[in-house]
């Protein structure tokens, strides 16, 4: 255990020594501010419109967390999407191309010490990006009266996808010792996880006789988070939705041990 | 830890027996025997290829062998892993090192890896820096440093927790002639002070005259000889000789698993 947080707060310590770290965090805030502040525009003039029309039952329909806050987080974890992979490709990559790798292998400790603190630093890497997320629906806290749990509900979803996102750029760091092939691959395998997977089992299953309903079909969906996301950002966890996380990342880690462990038999 | 009290008299720092490795059907090492005593420094030589970094990697757990066990000061390196790994201090051909760290982080960040109490971590690492003459430039980047010092850094990397056996691979290899004098200080200031047994690869003869007690020799894979300097020395002919004949006559028996006396 000791070990592990060894290797997560070094690996922390030299994300935020290095530029991709604030070229990702500059990013992520000035999207969050934009899109933030779009959403608020928005909202303001779709209230003035029904105010002219004196649509009082529709303003009364309105408020501020379905058509703000949700859409907002929503459109940031697509954004995740993207500048994830800056974060983690490097992770286990840089070890290799370092041959830190080599003392890393040597040293008394096991390769879940490696992988798992690998895990923590990205874990706590994203969550400076949730908490930056976080601060823009406080403002409405101060001017209006958004629903606590829902906002939470949404924000707790994005810190987890996050960290299930992590799992998956530690396994394909590790898969190579290349930070842009790093880079390439988790950007693939996180938009089929995040948004493809639905698609393409639909698609498959359009001209073969397998319902769309069946449960392969269904499956494949549950693999995908989209589904999750969108649950947990309308206020509903769901203990099935958290196992989902759960279940997701632990594979991913599994597999990231197993590829680690298996190139010194190569 | 395990580093304290295992030093029992006549155990060998290192033991090997019958190591090898293949990679499909290439024999990187062969057939491997020998055994190193408690302080004593090791010359492993050959030309490029012969194996040396092979059997270091496998002595120092980063690979696997084929064949064969190795135990380090007593601990055998399979079942025993995490306790060999510990009593070994292991500088690879290139040093492992995190250019955005300090030398002062990177091998305190090495102690706590390695082990080391939380209560001796603080003398272990100044004294690590200390004698690798660290102490000016342990607040400087790594990736500032010149070759020779993060040379150093390795093996202020290696040294730090105060390992029984040392293995270093080609520690002087790509440094100019001062820092090559420098790094050899080094090494023999560590067998004379701090006991340590060194087992040390190079190609460089004249490394092996200043610093090594006995030399063991290594062709594609196999030992073709072992013996203490000073009798190789002795009868007035060269190393470069005495390794040249003892490579042609390996060739010329070509006997599989044979040896050179």
């Amino acid at each position: 255990m000791s070990h592990t947080l060894t290797i997560a707060s070094r690996e922390l310590r030299s994300l935020f020594v290095s530029p991709v770290a604030y070229v990702v965090l500059t990013l992520w805030s000035v999207i969050a501010g934009t899109f933030f502040l779009a959403s608020l525009i928005g909202f303001q003039e779709r209230l003035m419109q029904l105010q002219q029309y004196q649509m009082l039952q529709q303003i009364e329909l309105m408020n501020l967390n379905d058509e703000l806050i949700e859409p907002f987080i929503g459109s940031m974890w697509v954004i995740l999407l993207f500048l994830l992979p800056a974060i983690t490709m490097g992770l286990v990559s840089s070890e290799k191309a370092n041959g830190t790798e080599e003392l890393l292998l040597t040293s008394p400790i096991s390769i879940w010490d490696i992988v798992l603190g690998k895990f923590l630093a990205g874990a706590g890497f994203v969550s400076v990006m949730t908490a930056i997320v976080a601060f823009f629906p406080m403002i409405l806290f101060v001017y209006g009266e958004p629903e606590l749990g829902k906002t939470l509900s949404g924000l707790v979803c994005l810190l987890l996808v996050s960290i299930t996102y992590v799992a998956v750029g530690v396994f394909a760091s590790s898969v190579t010792r290349s930070q842009l092939i790093a880079f390439v691959f988790t950007l693939v395998l996180l938009v089929m996880l995040g948004m493809m997977l639905p698609f393409i089992v639909d698609i498959t299953l359009a001209g073969s006789g397998v319902g769309r309903d069946s449960a392969i079909a269904e499956t494949v969906r549950w693999m995908s988070t989209g589904s999750h996301v969108d649950r947990m950002l309308k206020g509903l966890i769901d203990t099935g939705d958290l196992a989902y996380f759960a279940i997701s990342s632990a594979a991913f880690l599994l597999l990231s041990k197993t590829v680690i462990e298996s190139a010194r038999w190569r | 830890m395990s580093q304290t009290n295992d030093s029992v008299a006549g155990i060998p720092a290192i033991a090997v027996e019958g190591l090898a490795k293949r990679y499909g059907d290439f024999d990187a090492v062969r057939d491997l025997d020998f055994e190193i005593q408690a302080g004593e420094v090791v010359g492993f030589l050959g030309p490029n290829g012969a194996g040396k970094t092979t059997t270091m990697r496998m002595l120092t757990g980063f690979i696997p062998a084929t064949d064969g066990s190795a135990r380090l000061a007593g601990h055998d390196i399979f079942s025993e892993a995490t306790l060999a790994r510990a009593a070994v201090g292991y500088l690879p051909e290139t040093p492992p090192l995190y250019p955005e760290m300090t030398p002062g982080s990177y091998v305190d960040f090495v102690a706590r890896l390695k082990g080391v109490a939380r209560r001796d971590r603080k003398t272990a690492v100044e004294r690590a820096l200390d004698r690798c003459g660290l102490i000016d430039v342990r607040n400087r980047e790594i990736r500032q440093l010149s070759k020779g010092y993060r040379q150093r850094v390795g093996l202020a990397q290696a040294i730090v927790h105060d390992p029984k056996v040392l293995v270093l691979d080609e520690p002087t290899v790509g440094l100019d002639p001062i820092q090559i004098r420098e790094i050899r200080a080094l090494i023999q200031d560590l067998s004379a002070t701090g006991g340590q047994t060194i087992l040390l690869s190079t190609h460089i003869l004249a490394e092996v005259d200043a610093i090594c007690q006995r030399v063991i020799l290594l062709d594609r894979g196999r030992k073709v000889l072992d013996q203490p300097l000073a009798e190789l020395t002795g009868g007035g002919t060269s190393l470069e000789e005495v390794f040249a004949r003892a490579m042609s006559r390996d060739e010329a028996e070509n006997v599989e698993g044979g040896e050179a006396a």
